[in-house]
């Protein structure tokens, strides 16, 4: 008969199966996970501090699950559904809330968010927001002389290399798509074209796309008006600096909210209050290099100070940029697939 | 009559087989169904009227064609240089072929970055700025890849040709292109449409390589495509569009190639036993020589490559850190279990194929059950996994386990085919030839099985290798489902090289290489046998 080998294999491999199986679990009474993206939780990010602080206070253990990019974030509890372990969602943003929120698996906070400085207050009764800035496309001083003055200068000057990143996986990505939106209107189309003549390339997150800038690959990055404070407060270098734009910066406002079915809710509950003190707002304009969200007097580096503050800043409805996210990134693919 | 007990006895002894494909089927039916359930078809219009979506089709195909292509007419003249030749590093340069065959992806790509990158080796010798990314990175990866594995199947059907047809040929005189048209090209020529539809697929639905090559939204698969469907949109509908437009053309292209290929017949007739010698010429061994020399340039740097930072502080550096030895522990815990659940859907398909091979009215069987196994050739491994993962989630399983489980069955889905392909052939073979006697003298199961094994194990044992080598080195799945707690070394890689920090990186691969190393040579003596290793 066959019969006995084959059973003996099956026998055999179910055996090894479940001994694989035995995982170590961790105390979940006392942990909060925290979902977010990788630069934030990464030793050099803002992620380790904050989870000092807050442990500090909660007496419990803050474990961050990170994802590569702040789309993913999303999607990843989409996928994961009610059953998801996640607490917190942290790095949203504005341009994701609506999404999110149609989901169905956030849950609105109870969190006094009146002293937000974002621009035009905040009144969103699901996220907090947690840190902001604007986006700009960065340039070397020591390499770029004319120095273009508007986005319209950035796309239509053939000279120019620039590197940004995909508005279908990275956050600034879709915001410089938005941004576009917001200058060219139903000219997009044609403006990604004329960009995508002189792109060096599209990266799929900020990290990827802003190291190759730094090795010269390109003349332009996009990134956010606080990057130059980085390399001042950290490298004591002062030779990046934001291209400034006449037409007006596009905002990103970084949001975090508290899920549903979230396994601990009074953790989860106490973390979104930390989010808008001290020992949060604190960490997030040297580690995560953007504005804090409260006002924070002297705590706030004096590079970040000096930096110039937009004249002008251009929005487009959440609702708009929800309903039509999928029709606006399929014009840029189009465009730049030409 | 007669045929009425055969069929019986035949479904009873193997109903261990048939629960095991039955099982294999039902999760695949079932995580089909789970993904229905996310279905909306306004959505299927508004993908397929996407103008991008089709110029995606239109590059998936075409760097397919030119990858597979270009893979088998190298890999022809190299088999049939092989199989002539015997000179010192020729076994080196089979491993070297087995070896570039299951190296992890990943690994390869960055060995290709070092050396072709833009502050890569040729660049900094000749000035040269090679464009890399895009379809030129791609097809070189995929050359890189592919052509080794040709050679394998080629030398397999090579090393069908019965001696009798060595020896007339040695008796008449044939030069070495005589001989090759006349004796090796009938046997190679049956191999090569499975060669070009398993390459064609493996290209089409290439993913790794284009995520990480290609560069940007320009030349993207539909694979890719998948992938960021489900990672960034979690647009499952999309998704599964998409899937079945990959599913429809890779059908179409292997009804095609069966259509005009003639069907693979095992031969009777005994395995070659000596070699005769043939009559050379210096053109022959220029050729000869110059083709061998050929393979070694495309797989020969990258591997240096890899290997180069070996003797650095940095990679003593790597060395020591948890993170690293907590990506080698992942993997390895990815890697064993489903090499096991691998083999053992392998020994279920492999029993229920010979069993019924030949057998009055059962004969169709063993070929469906081949296309049955490497459907997850054609069925894109990232829907398969996100069908599974919502199953599991509708079914209730906890949230962290449940991404484990789901990479380690995929990956088990997605080496079987390697697997039935190794070991298929081998076992029709003993089947072929001993069944009559193993009938007559009445020996069945363990005791055949013992008698059999030496001549077995050998394929066995690369099945096993393959199987691990693949789990160890996949880059699809675990790229969807990974995080810090799933981190195994190919996506810790895989990061590295995203954020540009190469070095760190090429210490990764080579720990990830060195694994791989150990897995094959452990898995190859410990069942192949010290003979056979």
């Amino acid at each position: 008969m066959r019969t006995p080998y084959i059973t003996s294999i099956a026998l055999a491999t179910l055996a090894s199966l479940s001994l694989s199986a035995t995982v170590v679990q961790a105390d979940e009474a006392k942990t909060l996970n925290v979902y977010t993206y990788d630069s934030f939780a990464s030793d050099w990010g803002p992620g380790p501090k904050i989870k000092a602080n807050f442990e500090k206070e909660c007496a419990c253990t803050l474990n961050y699950v990170t994802l590569d990019s702040s789309v993913g974030i999303l999607s990843r509890v989409q996928l994961e559904g009610s059953s998801s372990k996640a607490d917190v969602l942290l790095g949203l943003d504005l341009n994701l809330m609506q999404a999110a929120k149609a989901s169905g698996l956030v849950s609105e906070h109870n969190v006094d968010t009146s002293k937000v400085t974002t621009p035009g207050g905040w009144s969103d009764s699901y996220f907090v927001p947690f840190d902001q800035g604007y986006f700009a496309f960065i340039y070397n001083t020591e390499t770029l002389n004319e120095v273009p003055k508007s986005l319209k200068e950035v796309v239509e000057n053939q000279d120019l290399s620039v590197i940004y990143q995909d508005p279908r996986t990275s956050t600034p990505g879709l915001g410089l798509m938005l941004w576009m939106k917001s200058v060219y209107g139903d000219d997009a189309g044609k403006a990604w074209q004329t960009l995508a003549s002189h792109t060096k390339t599209v990266t799929k997150g900020w990290y990827d796309g802003y190291s190759m800038f730094l090795k010269g690959e390109a003349d332009l990055v996009l990134s956010y008006t606080t990057s130059p404070a980085y390399h001042m407060v950290v490298e004591s270098e002062s030779k990046y600096k934001a291209v400034p734009a006449s037409e007006g910066f596009y905002p990103q406002v970084e949001v975090a909210a508290q899920l549903k079915n979230a396994p601990n809710k009074a953790l989860a509950d106490k973390f979104m209050q930390f989010i808008l003190t001290q020992g949060f707002q604190g960490e997030v304009a040297t580690g995560n290099w953007m504005f804090p969200v409260i006002e924070l007097g002297d705590a706030l580096p004096k590079a970040f100070t000096d930096l110039e503050q937009p004249a002008k800043v251009l929005t487009l409805p959440a609702e708009q940029v929800a309903a039509k996210r999928k029709q606006w990134i399929n014009e840029w693919l189009d465009s730049v697939t030409q | 009559m007669r045929l009425g007990s055969f069929g019986s006895k035949l479904t009873i002894s193997l109903l261990p087989a048939i629960l095991i494909i039955g099982f294999f089927c039902v999760i695949g039916v079932a995580s089909f169904i789970a993904l229905l359930a996310f279905q909306d078809l306004s959505n299927w219009h508004q993908t397929l009227s996407s103008r991008y979506i089709w110029r995606l089709l239109e590059f998936s195909i075409w760097q397919a064609l030119l990858s597979s292509l270009l893979s088998l007419v190298i890999a022809i003249p190299v088999t049939s240089a092989l199989m002539h030749r015997r000179f010192m590093g020729r076994d080196f340069l089979l491993q070297l072929f087995s070896i570039s065959l299951v190296v992890p992806t990943i690994v390869a790509i960055l060995g290709i970055v070092v050396v072709y990158g833009r502050s890569g080796w040729i660049t900094s010798v000749t000035d040269i700025e090679l464009p890399l990314y895009g379809l030129f990175g791609i097809l070189l990866a995929h050359v890189f890849f592919n052509m080794p594995l040709a050679v394998r199947i080629l030398i397999q059907s090579h090393s069908l040709i019965p001696s009798g047809q060595w020896r007339l040929s040695y008796q008449l005189g044939f030069s070495r292109w005589n001989l090759f048209r006349w004796v090796e090209w009938p046997y190679l020529r049956k191999a090569l449409p499975g060669a070009f539809l398993l390459i064609f697929m493996l290209c089409f639905t290439s993913f790794a390589v284009v995520l990480s090559l290609g560069g940007g939204p320009k030349s993207s698969t539909l694979e890719v495509a998948i992938y960021q469907a489900l990672k960034f949109e979690f647009d499952i509908a999309k998704a599964s569009v998409l899937s079945l437009l990959q599913v429809f053309v890779c059908t179409l292209i292997a009804v095609l190639v069966y259509r005009f290929a003639s069907a693979y017949q095992q031969d009777f007739s005994l395995k070659q036993l000596d070699s005769f010698p043939v009559k050379d010429s210096l053109q022959a061994k220029c050729f000869d020589w110059g083709v061998l020399a050929l393979a070694l340039l495309i797989l020969l740097p990258p591997f240096i490559a890899i290997l180069s930072p070996i003797f650095t502080p940095l990679f003593i550096d790597m060395l020591w850190q948890e993170a690293t030895w907590q990506a080698v522990w992942v993997s390895i815990k990815i890697a064993f279990p489903s090499a096991a659940l691998s083999l053992l859907l392998a020994v279920g398909f492999v029993s229920l194929a010979r069993a019924s091979m030949d057998r009055p009215g059962w004969s169709w069987l063993p070929n469906k059950l081949e296309y049955l196994g490497g459907m997850i050739l054609i069925l894109p491994s990232l829907v398969m996994a996100t069908g599974l993962f919502l199953l599991l989630r509708n079914l209730g399983i906890a949230a962290f386990d449940q991404a484990y489980w789901v990479v380690v069955w995929v990956n088990a889905v997605m080496a079987l085919p390697f697997v039935l392909r190794v070991v298929l052939p081998t076992f029709y073979q003993q089947e072929k030839r001993y069944r009559k006697l193993y009938q007559s003298l009445g020996i069945r199961g363990w005791a055949r099985l013992k008698i059999e094994w030496p001549m077995v194990r050998n394929s066995v044992a690369q099945a096993t290798a393959y199987a691990l080598l693949l789990s160890l080195g996949d880059m699809s799945v675990i790229a969807l489902f990974g995080s810090q707690g799933l981190l195994s070394l190919p996506l810790y890689l895989f990061q590295l090289i995203g954020s540009y920090r190469i070095e760190q990186g090429a210490c990764i691969a080579v720990i990830l290489v060195l694994l791989c190393f150990a897995l094959f040579s452990i898995s190859t003596r410990l069942i192949g046998g010290k003979s056979h290793a």
